[in-house]
Protein backbone atom coordinates (compact mmCIF):
# COMPACT_ATOMS: atom_id res chain seq x y z
CA UNK A 1 0.00 0.00 0.00
CA UNK A 2 0.57 3.69 -1.01
CA UNK A 3 2.06 5.77 1.88
CA UNK A 4 -0.72 7.89 0.60
CA UNK A 5 -3.44 5.60 1.26
CA UNK A 6 -1.97 4.46 4.32
CA UNK A 7 -2.36 7.48 5.88
CA UNK A 8 -5.54 8.12 4.42
CA UNK A 9 -6.97 4.81 5.89
CA UNK A 10 -5.68 5.38 9.02
CA UNK A 11 -7.36 8.74 9.14
CA UNK A 12 -10.50 7.61 8.47
CA UNK A 13 -10.36 4.78 10.88
CA UNK A 14 -9.42 7.40 13.26
CA UNK A 15 -12.25 9.70 12.72
CA UNK A 16 -14.70 6.76 12.01
CA UNK A 17 -13.85 5.81 15.78
CA UNK A 18 -14.11 9.47 16.74
CA UNK A 19 -17.39 9.84 15.20
CA UNK A 20 -18.85 6.21 16.86
CA UNK A 21 -17.88 7.93 20.20
CA UNK A 22 -19.68 11.25 19.28
CA UNK A 23 -22.68 9.23 18.07
CA UNK A 24 -22.99 7.35 21.09
CA UNK A 25 -22.39 9.89 23.38
CA UNK A 26 -24.96 11.88 21.69
CA UNK A 27 -27.17 8.80 22.01
CA UNK A 28 -26.37 8.62 25.85
CA UNK A 29 -27.34 12.88 25.96
CA UNK A 30 -30.83 11.88 24.47
CA UNK A 31 -31.59 9.10 26.11
CA UNK A 32 -31.24 11.06 29.52
CA UNK A 33 -33.36 13.87 28.28
CA UNK A 34 -36.00 11.46 27.43
CA UNK A 35 -35.84 9.66 30.60
CA UNK A 36 -35.93 13.13 32.72
CA UNK A 37 -38.76 14.35 30.59
CA UNK A 38 -40.79 11.09 31.17
CA UNK A 39 -40.31 11.46 34.56
CA UNK A 40 -41.10 14.74 34.94
CA UNK A 41 -44.90 13.98 33.03
CA UNK A 42 -45.04 12.53 36.90
CA UNK A 43 -43.25 15.30 38.81
CA UNK A 44 -45.31 15.37 42.27
CA UNK A 45 -44.43 11.77 42.11
CA UNK A 46 -40.71 12.24 41.32
CA UNK A 47 -40.37 14.73 44.00
CA UNK A 48 -42.42 12.97 46.92
CA UNK A 49 -39.71 9.52 46.07
CA UNK A 50 -36.83 11.79 45.98
CA UNK A 51 -37.70 13.77 48.94
CA UNK A 52 -38.70 10.71 50.68
CA UNK A 53 -35.49 8.64 49.71
CA UNK A 54 -33.53 11.90 51.24
CA UNK A 55 -35.60 11.53 54.56
CA UNK A 56 -34.84 8.02 54.69
CA UNK A 57 -30.82 8.50 54.35
CA UNK A 58 -31.23 10.73 56.73
CA UNK A 59 -32.78 8.65 58.82
CA UNK A 60 -29.74 6.34 58.75
CA UNK A 61 -27.47 9.12 60.03
CA UNK A 62 -29.96 9.81 62.98
CA UNK A 63 -29.51 6.21 63.95
CA UNK A 64 -25.40 6.77 63.56
CA UNK A 65 -25.60 9.88 65.16
CA UNK A 66 -27.90 7.99 68.26
CA UNK A 67 -25.34 5.12 68.26
CA UNK A 68 -21.86 7.29 68.57
CA UNK A 69 -23.65 8.99 71.09
CA UNK A 70 -23.27 5.84 73.33
CA UNK A 71 -20.17 4.85 71.72
CA UNK A 72 -17.83 7.95 71.16
CA UNK A 73 -15.18 5.78 68.75
CA UNK A 74 -15.83 2.72 67.22
CA UNK A 75 -12.44 1.06 65.45
CA UNK A 76 -11.08 4.43 64.92
CA UNK A 77 -14.20 5.65 63.35
CA UNK A 78 -16.34 8.77 64.21
CA UNK A 79 -19.92 9.84 63.12
CA UNK A 80 -18.49 12.09 60.86
CA UNK A 81 -16.06 9.65 58.70
CA UNK A 82 -19.77 7.44 58.66
CA UNK A 83 -21.45 10.46 57.62
CA UNK A 84 -18.68 11.03 54.35
CA UNK A 85 -19.48 7.03 54.03
CA UNK A 86 -23.45 7.61 53.45
CA UNK A 87 -22.98 10.69 51.01
CA UNK A 88 -20.40 8.47 49.01
CA UNK A 89 -22.39 5.31 49.20
CA UNK A 90 -25.98 7.19 48.61
CA UNK A 91 -24.42 9.79 46.35
CA UNK A 92 -22.44 6.84 43.99
CA UNK A 93 -25.45 4.94 44.01
CA UNK A 94 -27.83 7.78 42.99
CA UNK A 95 -25.68 9.12 40.07
CA UNK A 96 -25.18 5.42 38.96
CA UNK A 97 -29.50 5.13 39.13
CA UNK A 98 -30.41 7.91 37.75
CA UNK A 99 -27.72 7.89 34.32
CA UNK A 100 -27.55 4.23 34.17
CA UNK A 101 -31.45 3.32 36.06
CA UNK A 102 -31.65 -0.25 34.47
CA UNK A 103 -28.45 -1.85 36.11
CA UNK A 104 -30.05 -3.48 39.04
CA UNK A 105 -32.80 -5.04 36.48
CA UNK A 106 -30.77 -6.61 34.15
CA UNK A 107 -31.76 -10.23 35.29
CA UNK A 108 -35.73 -9.60 34.74
CA UNK A 109 -34.54 -8.08 31.60
CA UNK A 110 -32.86 -11.31 30.14
CA UNK A 111 -35.16 -13.69 32.20
CA UNK A 112 -38.41 -11.95 30.57
CA UNK A 113 -36.96 -11.88 26.91
CA UNK A 114 -36.96 -7.85 26.93
CA UNK A 115 -33.28 -7.70 25.74
CA UNK A 116 -34.83 -8.55 21.83
CA UNK A 117 -36.18 -5.01 21.74
CA UNK A 118 -32.36 -3.55 22.51
CA UNK A 119 -30.42 -6.14 20.10
CA UNK A 120 -32.71 -5.22 17.69
CA UNK A 121 -31.45 -1.27 17.47
CA UNK A 122 -27.61 -0.31 16.10
CA UNK A 123 -26.44 0.56 19.29
CA UNK A 124 -24.32 -0.72 21.96
CA UNK A 125 -26.65 -3.03 23.58
CA UNK A 126 -25.39 -3.09 26.97
CA UNK A 127 -25.35 0.79 27.67
CA UNK A 128 -28.62 0.89 25.73
CA UNK A 129 -30.26 -1.38 28.35
CA UNK A 130 -28.73 0.82 31.21
CA UNK A 131 -29.25 4.30 30.09
CA UNK A 132 -32.83 3.02 29.37
CA UNK A 133 -34.05 3.82 32.93
CA UNK A 134 -34.40 6.86 35.32
CA UNK A 135 -34.91 5.66 38.74
CA UNK A 136 -37.29 8.01 40.45
CA UNK A 137 -35.99 7.84 43.89
CA UNK A 138 -32.09 7.92 43.00
CA UNK A 139 -32.19 11.49 43.12
CA UNK A 140 -32.62 12.03 46.39
CA UNK A 141 -30.03 9.85 46.98
CA UNK A 142 -27.64 11.60 44.86
CA UNK A 143 -28.88 15.17 46.42
CA UNK A 144 -28.22 13.48 50.22
CA UNK A 145 -24.50 12.71 49.14
CA UNK A 146 -23.94 16.07 48.02
CA UNK A 147 -25.81 18.20 51.00
CA UNK A 148 -24.20 15.95 53.40
CA UNK A 149 -20.49 16.59 51.82
CA UNK A 150 -21.52 20.45 51.63
CA UNK A 151 -22.25 20.06 55.28
CA UNK A 152 -19.43 17.97 56.67
CA UNK A 153 -16.75 17.35 53.68
CA UNK A 154 -13.89 19.45 53.03
CA UNK A 155 -14.49 22.08 50.83
CA UNK A 156 -11.15 22.67 49.09
CA UNK A 157 -10.35 22.07 45.76
CA UNK A 158 -8.30 18.95 46.83
CA UNK A 159 -10.76 17.87 48.70
CA UNK A 160 -13.53 18.34 46.26
CA UNK A 161 -12.02 16.32 43.74
CA UNK A 162 -11.41 13.36 46.25
CA UNK A 163 -15.25 13.69 46.98
CA UNK A 164 -16.02 13.38 42.90
CA UNK A 165 -13.51 10.57 42.60
CA UNK A 166 -15.10 8.60 45.19
CA UNK A 167 -18.62 9.45 43.82
CA UNK A 168 -17.24 7.62 40.63
CA UNK A 169 -15.48 4.48 42.36
CA UNK A 170 -18.98 4.13 44.13
CA UNK A 171 -21.17 4.26 41.04
CA UNK A 172 -19.11 2.29 39.13
CA UNK A 173 -18.94 -0.27 41.62
CA UNK A 174 -22.30 -0.87 42.43
CA UNK A 175 -22.66 -1.00 38.87
CA UNK A 176 -20.00 -3.64 38.02
CA UNK A 177 -21.19 -5.83 40.68
CA UNK A 178 -24.74 -5.56 40.22
CA UNK A 179 -24.43 -5.94 36.71
CA UNK A 180 -22.40 -9.38 37.14
CA UNK A 181 -25.01 -10.66 39.27
CA UNK A 182 -28.18 -9.91 36.94
CA UNK A 183 -25.64 -11.98 33.74
CA UNK A 184 -26.22 -14.49 36.10
CA UNK A 185 -29.61 -14.75 34.53
CA UNK A 186 -27.82 -16.10 30.68
CA UNK A 187 -26.23 -18.67 32.39
CA UNK A 188 -29.19 -19.61 35.07
CA UNK A 189 -32.37 -18.71 33.75
CA UNK A 190 -34.71 -17.38 36.37
CA UNK A 191 -31.65 -15.19 38.84
CA UNK A 192 -33.51 -12.20 39.39
CA UNK A 193 -33.50 -13.16 43.52
CA UNK A 194 -30.33 -14.27 43.70
CA UNK A 195 -29.47 -10.80 41.62
CA UNK A 196 -31.56 -9.03 43.84
CA UNK A 197 -29.86 -10.95 47.03
CA UNK A 198 -26.23 -9.88 45.83
CA UNK A 199 -27.68 -6.21 45.36
CA UNK A 200 -28.96 -5.64 48.33
CA UNK A 201 -26.09 -7.22 50.65
CA UNK A 202 -24.39 -5.34 48.97
CA UNK A 203 -25.51 -2.04 49.62
CA UNK A 204 -26.18 -3.22 52.95
CA UNK A 205 -22.57 -4.12 53.58
CA UNK A 206 -21.72 -1.45 52.03
CA UNK A 207 -23.13 1.40 54.20
CA UNK A 208 -21.24 -0.29 57.91
CA UNK A 209 -17.61 1.04 58.64
CA UNK A 210 -15.60 -1.06 56.99
CA UNK A 211 -12.76 -1.86 60.21
CA UNK A 212 -15.36 -3.81 62.05
CA UNK A 213 -14.73 -6.61 60.00
CA UNK A 214 -11.99 -8.68 60.40
CA UNK A 215 -10.26 -11.63 59.38
CA UNK A 216 -11.21 -13.45 56.02
CA UNK A 217 -14.52 -10.92 55.97
CA UNK A 218 -12.52 -8.04 56.06
CA UNK A 219 -10.69 -9.91 52.89
CA UNK A 220 -13.35 -11.05 51.13
CA UNK A 221 -15.26 -7.20 51.65
CA UNK A 222 -11.88 -5.84 49.84
CA UNK A 223 -11.96 -8.31 46.96
CA UNK A 224 -14.43 -10.34 45.93
CA UNK A 225 -17.35 -8.69 47.59
CA UNK A 226 -15.87 -5.29 47.34
CA UNK A 227 -18.52 -3.35 49.33
CA UNK A 228 -15.70 -2.72 51.78
CA UNK A 229 -13.91 -0.53 49.33
CA UNK A 230 -16.78 1.79 49.15
CA UNK A 231 -17.48 1.88 52.81
CA UNK A 232 -13.55 2.55 53.26
CA UNK A 233 -13.35 6.09 51.01
CA UNK A 234 -13.65 8.28 53.65
CA UNK A 235 -10.99 6.86 55.50
CA UNK A 236 -8.22 5.88 52.76
CA UNK A 237 -9.46 8.73 50.19
CA UNK A 238 -11.08 11.46 52.18
CA UNK A 239 -9.57 11.83 55.55
CA UNK A 240 -5.61 11.23 54.14
CA UNK A 241 -4.94 10.00 50.76
CA UNK A 242 -3.69 6.53 50.99
CA UNK A 243 -2.03 5.48 47.97
CA UNK A 244 -2.15 1.99 48.65
CA UNK A 245 -5.76 2.15 48.70
CA UNK A 246 -6.54 4.45 46.10
CA UNK A 247 -4.81 2.17 43.45
CA UNK A 248 -6.11 -0.91 44.54
CA UNK A 249 -9.84 0.69 44.80
CA UNK A 250 -9.27 2.23 40.99
CA UNK A 251 -8.01 -1.33 39.91
CA UNK A 252 -11.12 -3.39 41.33
CA UNK A 253 -13.38 -1.22 40.15
CA UNK A 254 -11.97 -1.11 36.62
CA UNK A 255 -11.75 -5.00 37.09
CA UNK A 256 -15.53 -5.18 38.06
CA UNK A 257 -16.38 -2.92 35.80
CA UNK A 258 -14.48 -4.68 32.21
CA UNK A 259 -15.61 -7.98 34.31
CA UNK A 260 -19.32 -7.09 33.85
CA UNK A 261 -19.03 -5.89 29.99
CA UNK A 262 -17.43 -9.14 29.26
CA UNK A 263 -19.78 -11.60 30.64
CA UNK A 264 -22.40 -9.13 29.86
CA UNK A 265 -21.44 -10.03 26.01
CA UNK A 266 -20.48 -13.43 26.92
CA UNK A 267 -23.72 -13.97 27.80
CA UNK A 268 -25.49 -12.37 25.26
CA UNK A 269 -23.90 -15.29 22.78
CA UNK A 270 -25.94 -17.63 25.21
CA UNK A 271 -29.12 -15.08 24.59
CA UNK A 272 -32.13 -16.74 23.10
CA UNK A 273 -35.34 -15.23 22.55
CA UNK A 274 -38.87 -16.17 24.06
CA UNK A 275 -40.65 -14.42 20.78
CA UNK A 276 -42.30 -12.08 23.51
CA UNK A 277 -43.80 -9.08 22.09
CA UNK A 278 -42.43 -5.90 24.00
CA UNK A 279 -41.99 -2.06 24.07
CA UNK A 280 -39.37 -0.21 25.10
CA UNK A 281 -41.52 1.59 27.88
CA UNK B 1 -86.70 -12.30 75.24
CA UNK B 2 -87.06 -13.97 71.77
CA UNK B 3 -86.02 -11.08 70.03
CA UNK B 4 -82.78 -10.24 72.08
CA UNK B 5 -81.64 -14.03 71.62
CA UNK B 6 -82.21 -14.03 67.50
CA UNK B 7 -80.34 -10.81 67.57
CA UNK B 8 -77.33 -12.42 69.82
CA UNK B 9 -77.45 -15.08 67.59
CA UNK B 10 -77.61 -13.53 64.22
CA UNK B 11 -74.86 -11.59 65.57
CA UNK B 12 -72.91 -14.63 66.62
CA UNK B 13 -73.58 -16.08 63.43
CA UNK B 14 -72.11 -13.70 61.47
CA UNK B 15 -68.89 -13.19 63.82
CA UNK B 16 -68.40 -16.90 63.22
CA UNK B 17 -68.79 -16.50 59.27
CA UNK B 18 -66.69 -13.62 59.42
CA UNK B 19 -63.94 -15.86 61.30
CA UNK B 20 -64.54 -18.84 59.01
CA UNK B 21 -63.66 -16.03 56.14
CA UNK B 22 -60.34 -14.61 58.23
CA UNK B 23 -59.22 -18.75 58.53
CA UNK B 24 -60.01 -19.39 54.95
CA UNK B 25 -58.13 -16.38 53.83
CA UNK B 26 -54.90 -17.23 56.12
CA UNK B 27 -54.70 -20.77 55.23
CA UNK B 28 -54.68 -19.87 51.52
CA UNK B 29 -51.62 -17.23 52.49
CA UNK B 30 -49.88 -20.05 54.36
CA UNK B 31 -50.07 -22.35 51.57
CA UNK B 32 -48.64 -19.42 48.91
CA UNK B 33 -45.64 -18.86 51.73
CA UNK B 34 -44.93 -22.45 51.63
CA UNK B 35 -44.71 -22.69 47.51
CA UNK B 36 -42.25 -19.80 47.32
CA UNK B 37 -39.16 -21.57 49.50
CA UNK B 38 -36.65 -19.78 47.07
CA UNK B 39 -37.45 -16.63 48.26
CA UNK B 40 -37.87 -17.54 51.72
CA UNK B 41 -33.98 -19.09 51.85
CA UNK B 42 -32.89 -15.55 50.07
CA UNK B 43 -34.84 -13.04 52.80
CA UNK B 44 -33.30 -16.07 54.99
CA UNK B 45 -29.82 -15.42 53.95
CA UNK B 46 -30.01 -11.85 54.07
CA UNK B 47 -30.88 -11.78 57.70
CA UNK B 48 -28.04 -14.22 58.19
CA UNK B 49 -25.47 -11.57 56.45
CA UNK B 50 -27.26 -8.33 58.20
CA UNK B 51 -26.85 -10.13 61.63
CA UNK B 52 -23.33 -11.18 61.37
CA UNK B 53 -23.47 -7.71 60.69
CA UNK B 54 -24.56 -6.14 63.97
CA UNK B 55 -22.69 -9.27 65.43
CA UNK B 56 -19.21 -7.58 64.40
CA UNK B 57 -20.71 -3.71 65.11
CA UNK B 58 -21.44 -4.67 68.47
CA UNK B 59 -18.89 -6.24 69.18
CA UNK B 60 -16.25 -3.45 68.05
CA UNK B 61 -19.11 -1.30 70.06
CA UNK B 62 -18.85 -3.66 73.97
CA UNK B 63 -14.35 -3.72 72.83
CA UNK B 64 -15.14 -7.93 72.87
CA UNK B 65 -16.34 -8.10 76.34
CA UNK B 66 -19.18 -10.31 77.21
CA UNK B 67 -19.61 -8.81 80.75
CA UNK B 68 -19.58 -5.77 80.42
CA UNK B 69 -23.31 -4.33 80.78
CA UNK B 70 -24.58 -0.98 79.19
CA UNK B 71 -27.62 0.89 80.24
CA UNK B 72 -28.85 -2.93 81.50
CA UNK B 73 -27.55 -4.82 78.65
CA UNK B 74 -24.98 -6.91 77.65
CA UNK B 75 -23.25 -7.96 74.74
CA UNK B 76 -25.47 -11.26 74.28
CA UNK B 77 -28.90 -9.31 75.51
CA UNK B 78 -27.76 -6.87 73.01
CA UNK B 79 -27.27 -9.33 69.85
CA UNK B 80 -30.82 -11.31 70.85
CA UNK B 81 -32.88 -7.98 71.22
CA UNK B 82 -31.42 -7.53 67.42
CA UNK B 83 -32.60 -11.22 66.76
CA UNK B 84 -35.83 -10.59 67.82
CA UNK B 85 -36.38 -6.80 66.34
CA UNK B 86 -35.19 -8.41 63.20
CA UNK B 87 -37.71 -11.43 63.02
CA UNK B 88 -40.55 -9.17 63.87
CA UNK B 89 -39.64 -6.46 60.70
CA UNK B 90 -38.79 -9.06 58.32
CA UNK B 91 -42.12 -11.16 59.51
CA UNK B 92 -43.95 -8.11 58.58
CA UNK B 93 -45.38 -8.25 54.96
CA UNK B 94 -44.66 -5.81 51.98
CA UNK B 95 -48.23 -4.52 52.27
CA UNK B 96 -47.55 -0.78 50.55
CA UNK B 97 -46.18 -2.35 47.72
CA UNK B 98 -49.39 -4.63 47.58
CA UNK B 99 -51.78 -2.42 47.95
CA UNK B 100 -50.03 0.06 45.51
CA UNK B 101 -50.19 -2.37 42.60
CA UNK B 102 -53.77 -3.03 43.39
CA UNK B 103 -54.85 0.44 43.34
CA UNK B 104 -52.45 1.24 39.72
CA UNK B 105 -53.53 -2.21 37.63
CA UNK B 106 -57.34 -1.48 39.26
CA UNK B 107 -57.58 -5.21 40.60
CA UNK B 108 -58.69 -3.33 43.80
CA UNK B 109 -62.19 -3.10 42.18
CA UNK B 110 -61.92 -6.89 41.89
CA UNK B 111 -61.54 -7.35 45.99
CA UNK B 112 -64.33 -4.58 46.91
CA UNK B 113 -66.39 -6.47 45.23
CA UNK B 114 -66.18 -9.72 47.29
CA UNK B 115 -68.30 -10.26 50.41
CA UNK B 116 -64.99 -9.86 52.47
CA UNK B 117 -63.92 -6.87 54.91
CA UNK B 118 -61.11 -5.31 52.61
CA UNK B 119 -59.02 -4.32 55.86
CA UNK B 120 -60.09 -7.38 57.18
CA UNK B 121 -58.79 -9.75 54.20
CA UNK B 122 -55.59 -7.94 54.30
CA UNK B 123 -55.39 -8.27 57.50
CA UNK B 124 -56.10 -12.14 57.72
CA UNK B 125 -53.45 -12.74 55.17
CA UNK B 126 -50.89 -10.19 56.39
CA UNK B 127 -51.07 -12.17 60.14
CA UNK B 128 -51.09 -15.50 58.66
CA UNK B 129 -47.52 -14.12 56.87
CA UNK B 130 -45.99 -12.57 59.29
CA UNK B 131 -46.34 -15.04 61.69
CA UNK B 132 -45.21 -17.60 59.67
CA UNK B 133 -42.23 -15.27 58.73
CA UNK B 134 -41.26 -14.45 62.84
CA UNK B 135 -40.59 -18.13 63.14
CA UNK B 136 -38.15 -18.77 60.14
CA UNK B 137 -36.40 -15.58 61.13
CA UNK B 138 -36.13 -16.48 64.48
CA UNK B 139 -34.84 -19.89 64.41
CA UNK B 140 -31.83 -18.13 61.57
CA UNK B 141 -31.78 -15.41 63.61
CA UNK B 142 -31.48 -17.83 66.78
CA UNK B 143 -28.73 -19.95 65.17
CA UNK B 144 -26.60 -17.15 64.12
CA UNK B 145 -26.63 -15.12 67.74
CA UNK B 146 -26.19 -18.33 69.65
CA UNK B 147 -23.03 -19.31 67.54
CA UNK B 148 -22.08 -15.62 68.05
CA UNK B 149 -22.42 -15.03 71.92
CA UNK B 150 -24.40 -18.23 73.44
CA UNK B 151 -27.45 -19.66 74.30
CA UNK B 152 -30.08 -17.86 75.20
CA UNK B 153 -31.08 -17.99 79.16
CA UNK B 154 -34.65 -15.44 79.05
CA UNK B 155 -37.16 -18.06 81.18
CA UNK B 156 -40.49 -15.79 81.34
CA UNK B 157 -39.02 -13.51 78.38
CA UNK B 158 -40.24 -16.15 75.72
CA UNK B 159 -43.42 -15.85 77.13
CA UNK B 160 -43.54 -11.91 77.15
CA UNK B 161 -42.12 -12.24 73.62
CA UNK B 162 -44.83 -14.40 71.77
CA UNK B 163 -47.82 -12.87 73.88
CA UNK B 164 -46.55 -9.28 72.82
CA UNK B 165 -45.47 -9.87 69.41
CA UNK B 166 -49.01 -10.46 68.50
CA UNK B 167 -50.28 -7.07 69.28
CA UNK B 168 -46.60 -5.63 67.76
CA UNK B 169 -47.87 -7.32 64.44
CA UNK B 170 -51.52 -5.62 65.06
CA UNK B 171 -49.83 -2.06 65.49
CA UNK B 172 -47.23 -2.79 62.21
CA UNK B 173 -50.37 -3.67 60.34
CA UNK B 174 -52.11 -0.60 60.81
CA UNK B 175 -49.18 1.43 60.60
CA UNK B 176 -48.79 -0.03 57.19
CA UNK B 177 -52.10 0.08 55.85
CA UNK B 178 -52.50 3.90 56.86
CA UNK B 179 -49.86 4.33 54.60
CA UNK B 180 -50.49 2.02 51.89
CA UNK B 181 -54.27 3.74 51.92
CA UNK B 182 -52.18 6.69 51.04
CA UNK B 183 -51.79 5.11 47.57
CA UNK B 184 -55.98 6.12 47.01
CA UNK B 185 -54.89 9.30 46.68
CA UNK B 186 -51.07 9.58 46.00
CA UNK B 187 -50.68 6.51 43.98
CA UNK B 188 -46.93 5.88 44.91
CA UNK B 189 -46.15 4.96 48.75
CA UNK B 190 -42.95 3.29 48.42
CA UNK B 191 -41.53 6.94 49.55
CA UNK B 192 -43.45 6.92 52.73
CA UNK B 193 -42.96 3.46 53.04
CA UNK B 194 -39.48 3.79 53.45
CA UNK B 195 -39.99 6.32 55.91
CA UNK B 196 -41.80 4.57 58.20
CA UNK B 197 -39.53 1.74 58.18
CA UNK B 198 -36.21 4.01 59.54
CA UNK B 199 -39.35 5.33 61.97
CA UNK B 200 -39.35 1.89 62.90
CA UNK B 201 -35.59 1.20 62.80
CA UNK B 202 -34.36 4.00 64.95
CA UNK B 203 -37.52 5.57 66.98
CA UNK B 204 -39.00 2.30 67.50
CA UNK B 205 -35.61 0.76 68.83
CA UNK B 206 -35.37 -1.89 65.91
CA UNK B 207 -31.52 -1.36 65.39
CA UNK B 208 -30.91 0.67 69.27
CA UNK B 209 -32.76 -0.17 72.31
CA UNK B 210 -34.41 2.98 73.37
CA UNK B 211 -32.78 2.51 76.77
CA UNK B 212 -29.51 3.27 75.70
CA UNK B 213 -31.26 6.45 73.46
CA UNK B 214 -30.44 10.39 75.23
CA UNK B 215 -33.80 10.97 77.24
CA UNK B 216 -35.21 13.61 75.89
CA UNK B 217 -35.37 11.37 73.46
CA UNK B 218 -36.79 8.08 75.15
CA UNK B 219 -39.22 10.43 76.27
CA UNK B 220 -40.67 11.57 72.89
CA UNK B 221 -40.76 8.17 71.55
CA UNK B 222 -42.81 7.14 74.81
CA UNK B 223 -45.39 8.84 72.88
CA UNK B 224 -45.39 7.29 69.67
CA UNK B 225 -46.89 4.09 68.12
CA UNK B 226 -43.13 2.66 66.89
CA UNK B 227 -41.89 1.72 70.52
CA UNK B 228 -45.27 -0.97 70.88
CA UNK B 229 -44.02 -2.90 67.73
CA UNK B 230 -40.63 -3.57 68.04
CA UNK B 231 -39.25 -2.18 71.36
CA UNK B 232 -41.70 -3.87 73.83
CA UNK B 233 -41.62 -7.47 72.59
CA UNK B 234 -37.83 -7.55 72.51
CA UNK B 235 -36.88 -5.97 75.41
CA UNK B 236 -39.26 -7.94 77.68
CA UNK B 237 -37.43 -10.98 75.91
CA UNK B 238 -34.18 -10.34 76.83
CA UNK B 239 -35.17 -8.01 80.17
CA UNK B 240 -38.41 -9.92 81.42
CA UNK B 241 -39.27 -7.45 84.71
CA UNK B 242 -37.82 -4.34 82.97
CA UNK B 243 -41.12 -2.77 82.75
CA UNK B 244 -44.48 -4.01 83.83
CA UNK B 245 -45.79 -6.12 81.47
CA UNK B 246 -49.48 -5.04 81.61
CA UNK B 247 -48.48 -1.71 81.13
CA UNK B 248 -46.83 -2.53 77.91
CA UNK B 249 -50.26 -4.81 76.63
CA UNK B 250 -52.50 -1.74 77.38
CA UNK B 251 -50.38 0.69 75.52
CA UNK B 252 -50.41 -2.22 72.75
CA UNK B 253 -54.24 -1.50 73.03
CA UNK B 254 -54.52 1.82 73.05
CA UNK B 255 -52.06 2.53 69.85
CA UNK B 256 -54.21 -0.49 68.03
CA UNK B 257 -57.56 1.04 69.12
CA UNK B 258 -56.15 4.94 67.83
CA UNK B 259 -54.65 3.21 64.78
CA UNK B 260 -57.85 1.32 63.89
CA UNK B 261 -59.85 4.03 63.78
CA UNK B 262 -57.95 5.84 61.37
CA UNK B 263 -57.70 3.20 59.11
CA UNK B 264 -61.59 2.77 58.73
CA UNK B 265 -61.67 6.43 58.50
CA UNK B 266 -58.74 6.65 55.16
CA UNK B 267 -60.45 3.50 53.65
CA UNK B 268 -63.88 5.17 53.75
CA UNK B 269 -62.66 8.40 52.71
CA UNK B 270 -59.97 6.78 50.46
CA UNK B 271 -62.82 4.18 48.87
CA UNK B 272 -65.67 7.04 48.15
CA UNK B 273 -63.06 8.91 45.48
CA UNK B 274 -62.11 5.83 44.03
CA UNK B 275 -62.31 5.88 40.14
CA UNK B 276 -61.17 2.49 38.61
CA UNK B 277 -61.26 2.55 34.68
CA UNK B 278 -61.45 -0.46 32.92
CA UNK B 279 -60.41 -3.51 34.27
Amino acid sequence: MLTGDRERAETEQHSSWLGRISATTSFLITCWKVNLASTMEYRVSFLLMAGMMFINNFMWLFFWSLFFGRFQVVNGWGIHDVMLMWAIGAGGFGWANMLFGNFNRIAPIVASGQLDVYLSQPKPVLLHVLASRMSLTAAGDFAFGLVVYAWVGDHSFSGLLLFFIGLLISGLLFMGVTILAGCLAFFIGNAEGLAQQVFNSFVALSTYPSDIFKGLAKTLLFTLIPAGVISYIPIGLLRGFDFDFAWKAAALTLGFGTAAILVFKLGLKRYSSGNAITLRG
Amino acid sequence: MRLDSRIFGSRLGLLQVKGRKAGAVAQITMRQQMAYKTDFIMRASFMLMILYVFVQLWSAAYGGDHTRVIDGYTLKQIIWYLVFTEAITMGVPALCGLIENEVKSGDIAIRLLRPLSYIGYHYAAYMSEAIFRFFIHLAVGGAIAWLSVGAPSFGYGWAGLFSLALGAFTVGFMLNMAVALCALWVEETRGMEFVLHKLQFTVGGMLLPLDLMPEPLRRVCAWLPFQAMLYFPARTAVNFGAAPVLQQFVIQASWIAVLTVLVMWMYRKGVSKLHVNGG
